[in-house]
């Protein structure tokens, strides 16, 4: 019982980073219709952004002070959006007329420049680079069911974050006009919603909570490489359509289960085939219910 | 937008200012380009002295390039259509060029003294040429070819194939021997990119691919001679080196899968992301059923039984695979499919019993059918084939059986069901098109066709190992449908020859062939959506739903109408 706690504590830690990156893929998925790959590596530029700020902003003397971190957080954040607005801008943009597959290979395109770019010009970022650690990895916990700080930091971060987003989208006037766009882009236009405006929003959005997931994964980790954005990215996107893509609540739900399941498969089933349970959960759910966990809708336009 | 409008603004600017003096600015323009390129750019390297190949241009040249990208100038004199847009394509290519010359030599070779006049005079020329263009007049748009003599066309319908050849021969071989190989490789396609959008100004490939669907016996029967010419054309230039020969010969497998998953993605609009896990697939039943060395199993059976074998068994899955998640629609069949590949690597590399987990299963033996060795090295017509030629050659036939499969599919009762579905799925269900089963169809004739390009696919590479089959790699396969243009055979066979070997030929840039990669495939879907050859019934769609480019919809109609409304 305790290892099936400790476990299930542990899937709920990894599930809040899934959530937080799955949330930039439905946001932009509901709005659009497109799918984002290359926001695993928004994600992953986002962990650098920070990086880079801490290394060579911050004066050396406080940069390994704690009340530093929200300036990392910061940096990573605008990082990631200046990056996801100029994706958007330069190479989405271009092709929302186009035919339904050329927006997805431009994206695979991206995310392959980003990570190469990264790999070329980020110094020594070549191997994985150590991430500061600015909160503590001690385990605290009752019972025999512990959790580093940092890990009960980082489900606390996503927790809030996922409210704010959701008070945003539905109370907030550009929420309204988000929730509209996504419903019907031209009438929302007609209604006097810039959308192209509420695109640019939504991709930052998403950037911003992939930046921050980045920080998360890296003060989680201790390390940061030039490659998390692949699989992260993945499974992200994997729980966004677990739990209904388009849908935010269900992004969240998507995000967590996956990472419970993964947490528990690897305890009670085989840890060589880690990754394998998600997409076999994936599977599972849509065979089952092909709108994934909480969509109201089958995606029918294509 | 507003970078739009200042490029819009900035040319109306020098529209006005150079009203009447067009043409003494392209001739400005002209005799400072080819003064310019004639001589020589750089103080170093022996110029103009050293007489290398091809032309007097050898050694670190690109002054080639932008001596022939000077003859838009002539279209300048002829009031042809279409020649305000070529010449600008033609000035801003010849600008390029030098610009990408002058930065490279700056920053590999330092400061200003390496350079000679030439490459000034070019530059200032180019621009000036660009200018001259601009202040042309707004273009006709070229119209359709008339019909020319039987013997005319059927000599432009091979010779377009030729060139084709002779291109593609001389695009692998530029670069290969000469010490400034960057910035040559660099200058030629910069040119090719020039020269083709000025060609495609001019409406040549319109007309040219007008001609294909005339001739479509001759078009194949000449494209066949010349994919057959390749590796002798290529080993004459190379110097018998297996290099580009083998480098053809993973271009082959790969477009016979290209052309299976445009089945299920261009005919049947299914979104396969995990594609290559059935060619993968193929390959280890081949590895494992064909005597490999390091191999778990030890059976040895002849080729032809075992390329069935891998490509049953990869249909077998397919229809395993698809039969419960073909209910599934658009994004989320993407994912499932996307799972399931990834699922096949994950088992591959941990499963050791049977796949030997990472390592792979290595030391596949060299195809042999009947007493014919494809190991062995031959001579024919006086060159040397590099025993890889063999694999190409029996890959010529698995295409042309691919083409004919698909095609023939193409243009039957279940193609047109698949269309159907692609275009609207509730519509076709309600024609009564039984959906699934179609849908099933289509998956599963896409997975038979990759096990079989994998089967041949283990014997080429040698080995089979789990790293073959990433992500990665069923991306590049979609890739290389959408760029070379959903739902056509070239499209498929162009976009993968790109593909595997645009990266191939930057291995030049070693570290920073990736990124350059990446930059490729937004480039090339920024400027061609719908892909190199693109499908007449997509493009149409397209500028239909693009309300600038509305007079192309009109130009797509056939000319029979027009003519028959005249004469009534």
């Amino acid at each position: 019982m305790v290892q099936f706690l400790q476990q299930l504590s542990n899937g709920v830690v990894i599930g809040a980073t899934y959530a937080l990156i799955a949330l930039g893929y439905t946001l932009v998925y509901g709005i659009i219709q497109l799918i984002n790959f290359a926001h695993g590596e928004i994600f992953m530029v986002g962990a650098f952004g920070g990086l880079a700020f801490y290394l060579y902003a911050l004066p050396e003397s406080l940069a390994d002070e704690s009340y530093m971190l929200p300036l990392v957080f910061l940096a990573a954040m605008l990082t990631s959006v200046v990056i996801a607005v100029l994706v958007e801008r330069f190479a989405y943009r271009p092709l929302r007329r186009a035919p339904r597959l050329a927006p997805l290979i431009t994206a695979i395109g991206v995310s392959i420049f980003l990570q190469e770019a990264v790999r070329l010009y980020f110094p020594d970022a070549k191997s994985a680079r150590p991430f500061p650690q600015y909160v503590s990895t001690r385990n605290v916990g009752f019972k025999g069911v512990g959790l580093p700080i940092v890990a009960i930091f980082v489900i606390v971060v996503a927790i809030l974050l996922m409210i704010a987003l959701s008070a945003f989208i539905k109370t907030s006037k550009t929420g309204k006009a988000m929730r509209a766009t996504s419903q019907d882009p031209d009438t929302a236009r007609l209604m006097g919603v810039n959308t192209d405006k509420i695109i640019v929003i939504t991709f930052a959005i998403g950037a911003a909570l992939a930046g921050i997931a980045g920080v998360m994964q890296g003060l989680q980790f201790g390390q940061i490489s030039f490659s998390i954005g692949f699989l992260a990215g993945i499974k992200a996107f994997t729980a966004a359509v677990l739990g209904g893509i388009g849908n935010v609540t269900g992004a969240v739900l998507g995000g967590f289960t996956l990472g419970i399941v993964e947490a528990l498969g690897t305890q009670y089933i085989s840890s060589t085939y880690k990754d394998v349970f998600a997409f076999v959960v994936l599977i599972l759910v849509l065979v089952f219910r092909p709108s994934g966990l909480l969509g109201e809708r089958v995606a029918t336009r294509s | 937008m507003s970078l739009r409008t200042t490029t819009d603004r900035l040319v109306a600017e020098v529209q006005t200012r150079l009203t009447g003096r067009t043409r003494p600015t392209l001739l400005a323009g002209a005799v400072l380009v080819i003064v310019g390129s004639l001589l020589p750019w750089l103080t170093f390297g022996g110029y103009p002295g050293q007489l290398k190949s091809p032309f007097f241009f050898g050694d670190s040249g690109v002054r080639i390039f932008t001596l022939l990208l000077s003859v838009a100038f002539l279209l300048a004199l002829f009031a042809l259509p279409g020649r305000r847009k070529a010449g600008i394509a033609a000035s801003l290519g010849m600008v390029a060029i030098t610009a990408g010359t002058f930065l490279s030599v700056l920053n590999e070779r330092g400061g200003l003294g390496a350079f000679a006049v030439g490459i000034f005079l070019t530059g200032i020329g180019s621009v000036v040429a660009l200018l001259g263009f601009l202040a042309l007049p707004p273009d006709v748009e070229p119209g359709r070819w008339r019909r020319k003599p039987q013997w005319v066309e059927l000599l432009i319908v091979s010779g377009a194939q030729l060139a084709l050849l002779l291109v593609v021969v001389y695009a692998l071989d530029v670069g290969t021997d000469d010490g400034a190989r960057s910035s040559r490789i660099i200058g030629f396609f910069l040119f090719i990119i020039a020269a083709s959008a000025a060609v495609h100004a001019l409406g040549v490939f319109a007309g040219i691919s007008t001609l294909y669907r005339r001739h479509r016996g001759v078009t194949i029967a000449a494209g066949s001679l010349a994919a057959a010419a390749f590796p002798f054309l290529i080993s004459e230039v190379q110097d018998g080196s297996a290099y580009w020969i083998r480098v053809a010969a993973s271009i082959g497998v790969f477009a016979a899968a290209a052309i299976g998953l445009n089945i299920v993605v261009g005919q049947a609009g299914l979104l396969d992301l995990g594609y290559v896990a059935f060619f993968g697939i193929g390959a280890y039943v081949a590895a494992l059923l064909g005597n490999a060395n390091l191999t778990t199993s030890n059976i040895d059976l002849p080729f032809y039984i075992v390329i069935v074998l891998s490509a049953v068994v990869a249909a077998i899955l397919g229809i395993i695979i698809g039969a419960p998640t073909l209910r599934l629609r658009g994004d989320y069949l993407a994912i499932v499919t996307l799972g399931f590949g990834e699922i096949f690597r994950l088992v591959a590399q941990n499963y050791d019993k049977l796949t030997r987990g990472p390592n792979g299963i290595s030391g596949v033996p060299n195809l042999k059918v009947g007493s014919y060795d494809f190991g062995d090295s031959h001579t024919v017509l006086g060159v040397d084939l590099p025993y890889f030629a063999n694999y190409y050659f029996i890959e010529l036939l698995l295409i042309a059986f691919v083409i004919i499969v698909f095609t023939r599919l193409a243009t039957s009762r279940i193609g047109r069901a698949w269309v159907a579905i692609r275009e609207d799925e509730t519509a076709a269900q309600a024609m009564g098109v039984n959906t699934i089963s179609m849908k099933l169809l289509a998956f599963a004739i896409g997975a038979f066709l990759a096990g079989g390009a994998g089967a041949i696919n283990a014997h080429v590479a040698t080995q089979v190992s789990p790293d073959s089959y990433t992500f990665l790699e069923s991306v590049t396969l979609l890739a290389a449908v959408v760029l070379g243009g959903m739902g056509t055979v070239a499209g498929a066979i162009l976009g993968s020859a790109v593909l595997i070997a645009l990266p191939e030929k930057l291995r030049t840039f070693q570290d920073k062939r990736l990124l350059f990669y990446g930059i490729a495939l937004i480039l090339m879907m920024r400027f061609r959506p719908t892909g190199i050859v693109p499908n007449s019934r997509r493009k149409l769609e397209f500028d239909d739903a693009d309300p600038t480019s509305g007079d192309a919809v009109t130009q797509e109609q056939p000319p029979s109408t027009g003519k028959a409304v005249m004469a009534q």
